[in-house]
């Protein structure tokens, strides 16, 4: 009851006029970011964050939230319409969404995709209600300790689950965690790796980081074999046939169920679910075969499961500060800019804040599902936006927020460098996101670290001696365990 | 061709580590209260160094890092569109603070597209002034997000 409280409270916020506005046009942003190859939903909500410098939180968080799920859904659409998946969520989409779409049945792939999308969005945002707060008021009964071992969960399911070696995604953990420690030391306050330059006492920013790993190593990525060809198929009838709705009521649900419960779990991405929810459809199917031939229950249940994840992992997000995927760090990135701390201490100090994002959640899916099915033919006509127009402007919108974060031109130098160094990580194939997510958590991690060891006298036992810390620990040394078994073979894979 | 790009990117984080290594030797590991600011520094390059060095032996055997064909280096036409952008990027960098935000957008809108193969000089015209003029005058005027003015003013 209390959360419902909350939730009608946070619903007079997200219907105010303005915020309805900025979930609107963070919707449309999404969508678009979600369509264009080549920027991916982190990229996108990073390079947009300059938009809101100006806005208050509410309407500032509410827009760059509806930016996340917009680019979730944005995706889809040309899967199914140019076998071109706008983010890699999308990916799985293409393989029936695309047949299809060959068979004339593009607008059903859509149809069910945007509706098996609000279905998932939905539900997840009233699970998020019933889990997050419970959730949240467990974490504020955590002190340092559980607190370093909650993080050190999230960063070894973050590295565990990244890339096909598993040092290389440590390394890259311990690369970002590296970058974490320039500027003053967070607890005596003494300058470190800051080599004289004044720029760097302040630390790394994260904008520029994530806007040059993500934004700038992908436009560099994809402009080496840029799209050209593109094959376009028919947009007929949107909605699904009464036999396509049968067969997508299970996937849907299905879907539902599992992108939540994955998004709950910190690290596991974006991709997964939209995946495992395929497999799952395929191997409960009775007609497997159809798979891969235009199935409409392999467009339901993953795009269900990718929308319905996008909602979940704000849990972990809003309840815990750990933020579950790159987009959502840069989004965790965000909330700082705007002076908020995402966390358990979110739900007592901003309430208004949190329950109107939460609230606004189920007024962007609605925008999603009301806007995109009209307006599909004109996302798809985005993809004739030559690609040297296109990347010349996401560059630009790359420099102006770095720039504008902190006025700094060495901090649009640091995006450059780590533009390049995202460029050559992804060559090499050595996943991103524990480097960017270490970034993130770096502060934290160190912080309750020390405070922890000074707790004890500098008594390691502390990290044991305390069940729900001991418990942590163990789970992240399993996750560890584990993720090195599976790295085993890699010859197989290489 | 990945294999070997591997191990130079091994090799460099060995030195990375050992350069934060030396660096969090000077900042005190541990203090009066307990852990001092050199304590996670040194931990974290302690840890990586042995990462990397991990990944440079595994990286040296036949199996241990994926030998992609399709490979780690770009090579003519894609390396130049690469090159390319790189190039323009690092000018615009170089000009910002002396030309201002307007000119060197401007510059660096006309020169991109054109070094990518575009050849409409109308739509590369808009644009360039759209990105540049246009993009200064919602984020200064409108959005009060200050953005660098150069030298002549603009």
């Amino acid at each position: 009851m209390e959360a419902l409280q909350f939730w009608l409270d946070g619903l007079r916020v997200a219907t105010t006029p303005t915020n309805l506005l900025f979930a609107l046009i963070g919707s449309l942003l999404g969508t678009v970011i979600g369509v264009l190859p080549g920027i991916g939903p982190a990229a996108g909500t990073a390079i947009l964050i300059p938009l809101t410098f100006k806005l208050d939180p509410i309407p500032a968080i509410i827009m760059l939230s509806a930016i996340y799920y917009g680019a979730m859904y944005g995706g889809t659409i040309t899967s199914v319409l140019v076998n071109v998946p706008g983010e890699a969520t999308s990916v799985i989409t293409c393989l029936d969404g695309y047949q299809m779409a060959k068979r004339g049945r593009a607008g059903a792939a859509l149809g069910i995709s945007a509706i098996g999308s609000f279905i998932g969005g939905t539900v997840a945002t009233v699970a998020l209600m019933v889990v997050a707060l419970p959730l949240a008021s467990l974490a504020l009964t955590f002190g340092p300790p559980e607190v370093f071992a909650l993080l050190v969960v999230g960063l070894s399911l973050a590295t565990s689950l990244a890339g096909r070696s598993m040092l290389a995604a440590l390394l890259m953990m311990c690369f970002g965690l590296l970058l974490a420690l320039v500027g003053m030391d967070p607890v005596r306050g003494a300058p470190r790796f800051s080599f004289g330059f004044a720029a760097l006492y302040d630390g790394v920013g994260f904008i520029p980081v994530a806007m040059g790993l993500y934004g700038i190593g992908e436009i560099l990525l994809s402009v080496e074999r840029p799209y050209q060809e593109i094959i376009r198929t028919k947009l007929s009838s949107l909605l699904p046939t009464r036999e396509e709705w049968r067969r997508s009521v299970g996937p849907i649900g299905r879907g539902t169920v599992l992108g939540f419960f994955l998004g709950l779990i910190p690290g596991v991405g974006a991709v997964i679910p939209t995946f495992v929810a395929y497999i799952l459809e395929k191997r409960v199917s009775k007609h497997p075969e159809r798979f891969g031939t235009g199935a409409i229950e392999g467009v339901a249940a993953p795009e269900t499961a990718n929308n319905a994840y996008a909602t979940g992992a704000m849990v972990p997000l809003l309840a815990l500060g750990i933020p579950g995927s790159p987009t959502l760090a840069v989004l965790m990135g965000a909330f700082t800019i705007n002076g908020i701390t995402p966390g358990p201490l979110l739900f007592r100090e901003h309430p208004d804040l949190v329950w109107g994002v939460i609230a606004s959640f189920y007024v962007g899916n609605i925008f999603l599902i009301i806007l995109n099915l009209p307006l599909v033919g004109l996302w798809a006509k985005l993809l004739e936006v030559p690609y040297q127009y296109l990347y010349a402007g996401v560059l630009l919108f790359c420099i102006v927020g770095a720039y504008s974060t902190r006025q700094s031109i060495f901090d649009v130098g640091l995006m450059m460098l780590f533009g390049v160094l995202g460029y050559v990580f992804r060559k090499l194939d050595w996943p991103l996101a524990p480097a960017v997510l270490a970034l993130i958590l770096g502060p934290m991690l160190e912080q309750t670290l020390r405070t922890s060891l000074e707790m004890s006298g500098g008594d390691l036992g502390i990290f044991v001696t305390r069940p729900i810390t001991a418990a942590f620990l163990i789970l992240a040394a399993v996750i560890l365990a584990g993720s090195a078994m599976r790295a085993m073979p890699l010859r197989k894979l290489a | 061709m990945t294999r070997q790009a591997w191990r130079i990117a091994s090799a460099t984080f060995v030195l990375v580590a050992l350069a934060a290594l030396i660096e969090s030797l000077r900042y005190g590991f541990l203090d009066r209260l307990g852990p001092g600011p050199g304590f996670f520094p040194t931990c974290i390059s302690v840890v990586m160094g042995a990462l990397a060095v991990a990944l440079l032996w595994q990286g040296g055997r036949p199996e241990g890092a994926p030998d992609d064909a399709d490979g780690a280096v770009p090579r003519g036409d894609e390396a130049w569109r690469v090159l390319r952008v790189m190039v323009g990027l690092l000018a615009a960098l170089v000009l910002l603070g002396p030309l201002g935000f307007r000119l060197t957008m401007l510059l660096f809108l006309l020169y991109l597209p054109l070094s990518l193969g575009a050849r409409s000089v109308w739509a590369i015209s808009v644009l360039a002034l759209a990105g540049s003029f246009g993009v200064f005058h919602v984020f200064y005027y409108w959005l009060r997000v200050p953005l660098p003015v150069g030298a002549f003013g603009i």
